[in-house]
């Protein structure tokens, strides 16, 4: 599949880079005034168009989105590794310019449908040597879509700070160095001001221009691609930012059938949500930590324990009552979830978003830290510099163990390390963002920390990623998610949270085993779809699906079929998601991973939880994978087998 | 028997007194249900249920000294 790019080109000078691109013949091809026309005629709900931005040439140019492809991937997540597969050789260097960027909506993206909302950022990590595949919402991806745009394809490298300008159909890169350095609120502030100022952003901080390797692409102002360094990736790429304005409407192939179902499923959220308020729009993801807690799997300090003695000074319901100023929605969102919060007064006065459940576990309980305000503040650093917050937490926590244990000597680090130390992730956090001192250690993150250190087992990694805020001692299943996720330790690649803690749609006993291979696959399955269709999971895992645990995609497809008129089966379309998992396995193993990489930390797979609701247990791995693989038409050795890839269209 | 109820979210709304943990007094033999049943839980309310931190469902038996657990089941994290 992968054939050679055209890198390793001579740079441009200066004036080409800064050359205006919707003059030259190529783009006035591609000049249309609206999404209808410049569409495939026989496109809906997908654009029909990809925008490919060659970095080292300084050259934009236009092609059209192959309807196969689109009817096979459905978007986003899916054409993201269609892409990368194709074009990316999967040993490559994540940050030299043989690497690309895959930005892409799905067809629901920047629609009607509840939480259309999303978009997925595919590039080769540089944490991982992995593939990653970072999803975000707010606004951004619909601006995306409504500019006529389904994909960017960023390649190569410029030799300038530059950012990349979408005004509907006319493209152009203009020089960025005045930005380079600029935090991701300041930058979005004056990118704003120098285009429209009703266009959307997506942009790197200091982070990202440092290619620390868990940078984010900070999309309208504080939501987070977070994952595994995309942010890293576009820093490399000399690209500060993406700033897009688009004012058309995304094209239904049948309205009146988008419409009902639109209808249907946002009254069943309404009715449901009659007596029993969504915990989300009230408290937040945070409201989380109740479900960790409860079972005894909330990481704390390091993955030690799975119970926090001081959890009720961080969850959501005290942040709630002590920081909240509004609840924040994406496009098209009925739950609200994002979290709009100010610290009045103290140390860490400010204001922002978040955190969410995830920064909370990573900056807070895995950590050590009860102080809300400390690790509330840690977050908007983040935020502002473009870090992930999980990444960022879970190599702080890596350091305090290894500093705990005399791995680690407070003269390597600059400053005594205990648990517990909230200003020292305000510090470190602006240290690794500019990779100053020991931040310039903690920039590599918690795997290469602890190696460096003699004592690789102490990173909380799978594939090097670190873990989300789930310990798979207490939740089978998470494990065999975490072990077997394209991306490594992420729990939104089939989260198995919801059935096993959350309720969602059914309850599953979270200690037991035998049961979860299928589980876990499936899920797996579903979330590739949501991710492709352009939905945020937590409207869709409750309201999109059939209530049971084979979560067969019913609403989903209806609203695809509104939008697209694909005509798709829901069983057509749980096969895109497992020919989208499949093709990023693909990709996987041709970057050198194996079986042995679907591995979790000798703490999770051998020590037993020392107490808590989840005391005695370790996570049963082993014994899950093996039928994993089988049911999934996977080899012992964990490689899609001729048959299966036959099956999916994969040959 | 005495059991502990830790209700959370909007199950703190079916909290006797003020919105907290409490103490609630049942008949020797009660389960979950009588713990919904005596705070009048409306069975249209969704809650996920823990009794000492295990699993549990309306017909899960109570012992004296149980911790109950109470949330809406949510969305994700």
């Amino acid at each position: 599949m992968f054939k050679s790019g055209n890198h390793g080109d001579p740079v441009p000078n200066r004036e080409r880079t800064r050359k205006r691109f919707y003059g030259s013949p190529e783009m006035e091809t591609a000049r249309k005034p609206d999404i209808g026309e410049s569409r495939s005629e026989s496109m809906h709900g997908w654009c029909g168009k990809i925008l490919r931005v060659d970095l080292s040439r300084g050259k934009i140019s236009n092609e059209a989105l192959d309807p196969q492809v689109a009817r096979d991937y459905i978007g986003a997540r899916g054409f993201g590794i269609y892409y990368l597969r194709r074009e990316v050789d999967p040993a490559c260097d994540p940050l030299g310019p043989e690497n690309k960027i895959v930005m892409a909506a799905g067809p629901l993206t920047g629609t009607a449908a509840p939480t259309g909302a999303r978009y997925v950022v595919t590039t080769k990590s540089p944490l991982t040597g992995a593939i990653t595949c970072s999803n975000s919402g707010g606004n951004f991806p619909a601006e995306l879509k409504k500019s006529g745009h389904d994909v960017i394809i960023i390649e190569g490298r410029s030799a300038t700070p530059v950012y990349l300008w979408i005004d509907g159909d006319r493209v152009e890169l203009r020089p960025a160095g005045h930005l380079w350095g600029k935090t991701t609120h300041e930058t979005d502030d004056a990118l704003r001001g120098e285009t429209h100022a009703k266009a959307k952003t997506a942009v790197i901080g200091p982070a990202g221009e440092k290619q620390v390797l868990f940078a984010a692409i900070m999309n309208d102002r504080d939501r987070a691609a977070g994952r595994a360094g995309v942010g890293a990736v576009m820093g490399s790429k000399n690209l500060k930012a993406v700033v897009v304005r688009g004012e058309g409407e995304v094209s239904l192939a049948d309205p009146v059938a988008f419409k009902a179902a639109n209808t249907k499923y946002r009254e069943a959220f309404k009715a449901k949500t009659q007596d029993n308020p969504p915990p989300l729009r009230v408290h937040g993801t945070a409201i989380t930590v109740v479900g960790t807690q409860s079972h005894g799997v909330f990481p704390t300090r390091n993955f030690q324990q799975g119970t926090f003695e001081g959890w009720e000074s961080i969850y959501g319901e005290t942040l709630t009552r002590k920081y909240l100023v509004r609840a924040k929605p994406c496009f098209s969102c009925p739950i609200a979830c994002g979290r709009v919060t100010r610290i009045p007064d103290g140390p860490y006065q400010g204001e922002g978003e978040g955190p969410e459940y995830e920064t909370v576990y990573a900056l807070g309980s895995d950590c050590g830290v009860d102080d809300l305000a400390a690790l509330t503040k840690a977050n908007y650093e983040c935020n502002e510099l473009g870090l992930d917050t999980i990444s960022m937490g879970s190599a702080i926590a890596c350091a305090m163990e290894l500093y705990e244990k005399g791995y680690l000597k407070e003269s390597e680090i600059g400053m005594p390390l205990p648990w517990g130390d909230g200003a020292a992730l305000v510090k470190l956090a602006r240290m690794t963002a500019r990779r100053e001192g020991f931040g310039n250690i903690l920039a590599e993150g918690s795997r290469r920390l602890a190696a460096r250190c003699g004592h690789p087992e102490l990173a909380m990694v799978a594939k090097g990623l670190d873990f989300a805020g789930y310990d798979p001692r207490g939740e089978q299943g998470m494990g065999l998610a975490y072990a077997t996720s394209p991306i490594g330790g992420s729990h939104m690649r089939g989260d198995p949270a919801y059935f096993e803690l959350l309720g969602v749609p059914v309850a599953v006993d979270p200690h037991t085993w035998e049961d979860k291979p299928p589980l876990v696959a499936k899920w797996q399955d579903l979330f590739s779809v949501i991710d492709a269709a352009g939905l945020c999971v937590f409207f869709s895992v409750r309201y999109l699906v059939e209530q049971n645990l084979m979560v067969k995609p019913v609403g989903i497809t209806e609203l695809l079929n509104g939008a697209t008129g694909a005509g798709y089966s829901p069983e057509e379309v749980e096969r895109a998601g497992e020919r989208i998992v499949n093709a990023e396995r693909l990709f996987l193993l041709a970057a050198g991973f194996t079986r042995k990489d679907d591995s979790l930390p000798p703490r999770i797979t051998r020590e037993p939880m020392p107490a808590g609701p989840a005391k005695g247990l370790v996570c049963r791995l082993e014994e899950m994978l093996v039928p994993y693989y089988k049911l999934r038409g996977w080899t012992p050795e964990g490689e899609p087998s001729e048959a299966k890839l036959k099956e999916l269209g994969l040959l | 028997m005495k059991v502990h109820v830790h209700p959370f979210a909007n199950l703190r709304d079916y909290a006797p007194t003020g919105k907290g943990s409490f103490e609630l007094s049942l008949a020797d033999g009660a389960t979950v249900a009588d713990v919904f049943a005596t705070l009048r839980i409306p069975s249209t309310v969704e809650a996920v249920i823990l009794v000492n931190g295990r699993r549990a469902d309306q017909t899960t038996p109570l012992a004296a000294g149980d911790e109950v657990t109470l949330f809406p089941p949510m969305e994700g994290g």
